[in-house]
């Protein structure tokens, strides 16, 4: 007769019926004799037939006509992604001509910094409704989240002109997305962040291992307010508004580095 | 890319959305990650063998997604120690316990279970030991279709799923102990 060491790990492909006809004659042959197998096989039988009984109730639920409609979208922007051919040429072109002149403004406060950039493009929420400080908050969060989770989405090859078509198509924003800076400034990548109840978008750079964030908004309630520069969780957030846009610049560099930063950025995107 | 593989990809929507909303327990996670896994999805369209399952595919990049994400956000958190946890259940979940549930059958003792107990019991489940049930379970996987998912073998999968149904049984046991 088997122990119940050696049958332990053939009670649950044994419940699942996914077992061999002569381990099943061990296992039966064993839960006969062992009271305490035979209530373990019972237990976990139990278990499995309630989950199964609940299956359609514990499936109601699915995902939101929102969620649906923005995967569903992420279809065809990525096969154009892929096509080296038609418009979307064209736009490459445009963004390598965009990165070019961005690279050239950049330079010198990359040198001088060294950071990881991170551009994002935050569309469409009630953020900018917020005090500043809250606003910073919230995107602070947002950046560092997006910063940790970069790697898992685009890993080395992202692609700024592909970037720029994401940000057309989704956010219907035209931007320049610089791809390398006089090789001190490595793009990382970028993705469409989920936040609050809007969308954001990131583009991410590398130089020298600090993150830096730049989120731009529609500029709803802070029109005609003045910029700030506010100290949240352990980084600077530069809040300015132009254009009909406003703008936070977030990284973990002294206030004056990041005032510097911020009116490096504003040349290069104005 | 063909539109008939991105409306095979989208078929497996809400059952994706799902399985994330167990693995974040939080629903504007469980929305980012499915978001995610279908951008990276299409975007490798090419590297999926047709004929070989979709869904299964999918759920791959779902969990490869998330145990990215939750590496990644792990450098600036307490991590858990995983191996503490499985020690920790072996200790209290002992076939002992179980033997000790009497004399009930066990599935009388559970026939009560209201759905949202079980669901919450579920989510209350550590992570490896509520996706595994979960994927075997609700999604049905197998067992070699789930250690592709969860990148561990096939013996850490059935040890998984059983220590799982085992938690389960025992919190949803103590739940009603004027049956016993």
């Amino acid at each position: 007769m088997s122990d119940c060491k050696s049958i332990d790990p053939l009670i649950t492909p044994y419940i699942d019926g996914d077992i061999d006809a002569a381990d099943e004659r061990r296992v039966d042959d064993h839960v006969r004799r062992c009271p305490p197998c035979h209530s373990r096989v019972s237990a976990e039988r139990a278990v499995r037939e309630l989950v199964r009984s609940r299956r359609a109730e514990m499936t109601t639920s699915g995902a939101s006509d929102a969620l649906r409609a923005r995967c569903a979208a992420l279809g065809g922007r990525a096969a154009e992604d892929r096509s080296p051919e038609g418009s979307h040429s064209l736009k490459r072109a445009r963004a390598v001509a965009g990165a070019r002149s961005f690279r050239r403004a950049l330079k010198p406060f990359a040198v001088a910094a060294g950071v990881v950039l991170v551009a994002g493009g935050v569309f469409l929420y009630e953020a900018t409704d917020r005090s500043t400080r809250l606003l910073a908050a919230e995107l602070t969060a947002d950046h560092v989240k997006c910063f940790g989770v970069v790697n898992t989405l685009v890993g080395t090859n992202a692609n700024a002109a592909a970037v720029e078509q994401v940000m057309s198509d989704v956010f219907g924003w035209q931007m320049h997305v610089p791809e390398q800076a006089g090789g001190e400034l490595e793009f990382v990548g970028a993705r469409p962040c989920l936040y609050a109840r809007g969308k954001a978008a990131h583009l991410m750079y590398r130089h020298h291992g600090q993150p830096l964030s730049l989120f731009m908004l529609p500029q709803l309630a802070r029109r005609g307010q003045p910029s700030e520069t506010v100290n949240v969780m352990g980084h600077e957030a530069a809040v300015w508004s132009r254009d009909g846009r406003t703008y936070v610049l977030i990284a973990k560099e002294p206030e004056a580095e990041l005032e510097h930063m911020a009116s490096v950025v504003q040349a290069s995107l104005h | 890319m063909t539109s008939t593989f991105e409306a095979d990809a989208l078929a497996s929507l809400d059952s994706l959305y799902r399985t994330a909303l167990r693995l974040t327990r939080r629903p504007a996670d469980a929305e980012d990650l499915v978001q995610d896994t279908y951008l990276k999805a299409f975007r490798s369209a090419a590297q999926f063998a047709p004929g070989t399952n979709l869904r299964a595919w999918l759920f791959t990049i779902l969990h490869n997604t998330a145990r990215n994400r939750a590496r990644d956000l792990a450098r600036e958190h307490t991590d858990v120690d995983s191996d503490a946890v499985e020690r920790a259940l072996e200790a209290t979940s002992g076939v002992a316990d179980l033997a000790a549930a009497g004399a009930t059958p066990e599935s009388i003792l559970l026939r009560e279970t209201l759905t949202p107990e079980l669901q919450q019991a579920v989510d209350a489940l550590p992570a490896q030991f509520r996706e595994a049930v979960w994927l075997r379970d609700v999604e049905e996987f197998s067992y070699a279709e789930i250690a592709g998912m969860l990148q561990v073998p096939v013996g850490t999968v059935m040890s998984r799923i059983s220590r799982g149904r085992r938690l389960l049984f025992d919190r949803l046991h103590h739940l009603r102990p004027a049956h016993v």
